[in-house]
């Protein structure tokens, strides 16, 4: 198979220019490792490729996506969570519809297939020397994570980084442990908010975007991720607006449903783009004359 | 590019021979008396060059509305698992393409072959293909390639075009494939008289067009930059909308659709099989995410999607053209009567009131 891959093609040059030679036609097989979960419904699992040299070459940038063929069940795309310097290759995923829920239900030792990476991937090297803001809203985190992890890899050619951080319930907050380690970078600042008081919980109640005013945001020299619900999104977007931030620098990935990932089957179609390669990331002056709704 | 001028009787000898090598798709009544069908020839079956437009467009043969292209064994006893692709190559000849039907192919290489990354399941089917295209005489009820710059007759992308003129076909050559199968042929070279009575045969046929395609020549071209710009109301959407039956038939019909869904086969146990199966925009199922989140849930959205795919310049980039290439096919088998050619009257009807 990997000798069939590599013969499925890209426009010469494009994977070059980019560094990213991804697996474009057929899955390759990857070894599920380990199974953690993570909250309700959300289970992150570690995974490798079976060909030791294929898992040598297999590149990320943070931002992009895989398609990963659970077998029997179908295809999907999944965000990548890992950062792309030594971080070990994993993907969370809710259980939601019918591919993901058969992905629950396998153990350690099954297998997978892996297509990609696909996407253009969020914004590093253009943001160096700036202060970053994550806005995670439930498994918004997923995405951005990845960011956050190459960016703290990178402390020192950052501003302030600060990660805002929303979901329903205690429970439902995704990488509790990297968090903690993300908190004993110098200058990391988190902000973590559940929707409605509970028991054993002293930190902020409400929605993430309350916390853009309780965590004083910079605005100039800043660029802000923000990744969450549709109805998360626009409240955040809105105050990160009010604030004076641009649309330039409010950066976000999108999600579609996909089924090729090469920009072929169109599903994933807003307006004039395909998300699956002109996207996932668009700042959000793009996603306003995308000329569709998001 | 040579020209030549070659006897009915030496067109069916080419069919014949071209069956020894590849597997020869052309015109068909099927029954006899009944529908035109562009399908595969049987073994000394020639193609009927005479027939009227075929009822679906030849993208059947290589974009077919369903196809497997993975098999995989998967055993979760032992976590073992075996992929095995599906798809293999048949050097195929496409004897007698309508111009309009030999642009639609035109429009998904550039499509499927000519953006970031190649589709290599269309690369399989159309990499050895045979393109010999036919000239349009006698245009239907609802054509309007003249509208949209792709018949009556070819003008690039072929590897032969043929003309039927008084006194045999007139045989051009667009390309090295055509040329050695011209070569190998042994036909008379024509002259400049034949261009001429080509000229003559296409002047016919132009004005032969129903009255619905020369009156929207010019409304085409002010639909794109509207749908373009954006300035249609939402109202004739909405009115588009509401005549929509969501049945995906134009998305079947169409030359140029190419939105596909890859499935793969439940309840296979075991040996499974992925499918790639032609798809439609309009089906409200199209863009619905896992938990329901459906981005383009009314209607008239996803209409104005299919149009703005059609009609705008941002997506006539990927083909080098407009998305339309006049078969007129949607028209025919719309129940609503939003047709293409009817979508850009109703705006016609909006920016001249």
């Amino acid at each position: 198979m990997a000798q069939a891959n590599a013969q499925a093609r890209h426009r010469p040059g494009s994977c070059q220019e980019t560094g990213v030679c991804p697996i474009v036609a057929f899955p390759e097989v990857v070894n599920i490792d380990e199974i953690r979960d993570e909250a309700p419904e959300v289970k992150t699992f570690y995974l490798s490729f079976l060909d030791p040299e294929l898992a040598a070459q297999f590149t990320l940038k943070s931002g992009q996506f895989i398609m990963c063929t659970v077998f029997g069940a179908g295809e999907f795309a999944v965000s990548l969570p890992p950062s792309p310097e030594n971080d070990r290759f994993h993907i969370t995923v809710r259980a939601v519809g019918k591919v993901t829920h058969a992905l629950h239900a396998l153990r350690p030792g099954d297998k997978l297939g892996v297509r990609g990476p696909f996407g253009n991937g969020f914004p590093f090297d253009e943001i160096k020397g700036r202060n970053i803001i994550y806005v995670a809203g439930g498994i918004g985190l997923i995405p951005l994570r990845s960011s956050i992890v190459h960016a703290l890899q990178h402390r020192e050619e950052f501003g302030r980084i600060i990660l805002l951080y929303g979901a329903r319930s205690a429970r439902d907050l995704l990488y509790q442990e990297d968090i903690v380690e993300w908190k004993k970078n110098e200058g990391f600042e988190t902000f973590i908010t559940i929707d409605r008081p509970e028991a054993g919980w002293s930190g902020h109640v409400g929605f993430v975007n309350k916390l853009i005013e309780a965590a004083g945001v910079p605005v100039d020299n800043t660029v802000a991720f923000v990744c969450g619900p549709p109805v998360m999104f626009n409240s955040v977007i809105d105050e990160l607006l009010r604030r004076g931030m641009s649309e330039h620098d409010i950066v976000s990935t999108l999600e579609r449903q996909m089924k090729c990932g090469i920009g072929k089957c169109q599903h994933c179609s807003i307006g004039r783009t395909l998300v699956c390669t002109d996207g996932p990331v668009y700042t959000y002056h793009q996603i306003k004359t995308l000329g569709e709704v998001i | 590019m040579s020209i030549y001028l070659v006897s009915s009787e030496e067109i069916k000898a080419l069919a014949l021979d071209l069956q020894k090598t590849h597997e020869v798709y052309g015109p068909q009544l099927k029954p006899p008396g009944g529908q035109v069908f562009f399908d595969l020839l049987a073994a000394g079956e020639v193609p009927d060059l005479d027939a009227a437009i075929p009822s679906m467009p030849v993208k059947e043969i290589l974009f077919p509305q369903m196809e497997r292209i993975l098999k995989y064994r998967y055993d979760p006893e032992a976590q073992q698992v075996e992929i095995e692709k599906q798809y293999a190559e048949k050097p195929k000849v496409l004897f007698g393409l309508r111009p309009c039907d030999l642009n639609g192919i035109l429009c998904l290489d550039r499509f499927f072959l000519g953006q970031e990354f190649v589709d290599d399941v269309y690369l399989v089917h159309r990499r050895q293909s045979i393109l010999i295209s036919n000239t349009c005489s006698a245009p239907w009820d609802q054509c309007l390639c003249v509208c949209t710059h792709s018949g009556p007759a070819a003008e690039e992308g072929f590897d032969l075009d043929l003309t039927r003129l008084d006194d045999g076909y007139l045989v051009q050559v667009g390309s090295a494939k055509g040329q050695a199968i011209a070569d190998a042929q042994g036909w008379q070279p024509a002259g400049e008289e034949h261009l001429a009575a080509k000229k003559a045969v296409i002047e016919r046929s132009i004005a032969s067009f129903p009255e619905l395609a020369k009156d929207n020549k010019a409304w085409i071209s002010r639909a794109m930059n509207r749908m373009t710009t954006g300035f249609i109301k939402h109202e004739i959407w909405e009115y588009i909308g509401n005549q929509c039956l969501e049945c995906g038939a134009c998305a079947f019909v169409c030359p140029t659709c190419s939105c596909f869904n890859i499935e793969d086969a439940q309840q296979c146990g075991g040996d499974c099989e992925r499918l790639r199966t032609r798809d439609s925009c309009s089906f409200e199922g199209y863009a619905r995410m896992a938990g329901d989140h459906n981005p383009r849930k009314p209607v008239e959205d996803r209409r104005n999607k299919r149009f703005f795919c059609k009609l705008s310049y941002s997506q006539s980039k990927k083909y080098l053209r407009p998305g339309c290439v006049g078969c007129g096919r949607c028209q025919w088998v719309c129940p609503g009567d939003i047709g293409l050619p009817n979508v850009v009257q109703y705006i016609r009807r909006e920016t001249s009131a």
